[in-house]
């Protein structure tokens, strides 16, 4: 196994660092910590699970990208619908919660196939799986009370 | 090619490396369709900055879309060596503009009904 990342091969492979404790190495811990890379652990699990769990990481952003589309269309496009901004609010903060957990989620998944334990779990999906629900529900509330 | 140079007689049964390719080319495009929608709506509402939000995020989009398609050609040797093929980089950038993104909508959202 070569000793250098084939994409940056000025930069060591993290994996085959030595131990050994400077300064520099303890600033590069630093922003490893706040850059959350899941390589400072573990083994490379098998390349399959590895682009399976960025494959989930990308269907959350899209997620994210889809309750925002939703939530700046019925704050924008629909007229005279009672209601219509707290539908928008909520949308557009669903958005942001998945987006805004989507990277630790991943690195944290990333991180336990490297150590070969148990996946975390995540409370992400049934928190989407109702509010989605419940949008649905309180959209077509709103639209009967709009038109009656 | 043998077993020596790491290429084996089927490359990639589950044509893994392809369909992550098209899940990061789908998000790359629903990017600049959401940084489009928002350029779209705050520039009808006269918000120039958060129009230009918009416009940034689809440019993230496009670049990355661009990115997808020339990385993925270079994952076959990685991947029959044994190598890692993680990018946490990508992810970050892509994790972080839709953060900023959906941020920037809300606050959108709040100063159009606002505005009534």
């Amino acid at each position: 196994m070569p000793a250098v990342s084939r994409y940056h091969p000025d930069v060591a492979d993290p994996d085959d660092e030595p131990a050994v404790e400077t300064a520099a190495r303890r600033r590069a811990g630093l922003v490893r910590r706040v850059l959350n890379d899941p390589r400072d652990v573990g083994e490379h699990p098998d390349y399959r699970f590895t682009l399976a769990n960025e494959r989930t990481f990308l269907a959350w952003i899209r997620t994210a990208l889809a309750l925002a589309a939703g939530g700046l269309g019925i704050v924008s496009f629909i007229d005279n619908l009672y209601g219509k901004e707290l539908l928008g609010l909520v949308l557009l903060g669903l958005s942001f919660v998945t987006s805004a957990t989507s990277y630790r989620r991943w690195a944290a998944n990333e991180r336990s196939m490297r150590l070969d334990e148990p996946l975390p779990t995540s409370w992400l999906p049934l928190v989407i799986a109702v509010g989605t629900g419940v949008i649905g529900i309180a959209a077509a509330i709103f639209f009967a009370a709009t038109e009656f | 090619m043998s077993d020596a140079d790491g290429y084996h007689g089927v490359a990639d049964p589950g044509l893994q490396q392809e369909r992550t390719a098209l899940a990061w080319e789908r998000t790359a495009i629903s990017s600049m369709a959401a940084g489009i929608l928002l350029a779209r709506f705050a520039a009808a509402n006269a918000h120039p900055t958060l129009s230009a939000v918009g416009v940034i995020q689809s440019i993230i989009g496009a670049v990355v879309l661009v990115w997808a398609g020339l990385h993925y050609d270079d994952l076959h040797l990685p991947i029959r060596s044994g190598r890692s093929v993680v990018h946490p980089s990508a992810a970050r950038l892509l994790g972080l503009s839709t953060v900023v993104f959906s941020g920037f909508a809300f606050v959108f959202a709040l100063i159009v009904i606002s505005d009534g």
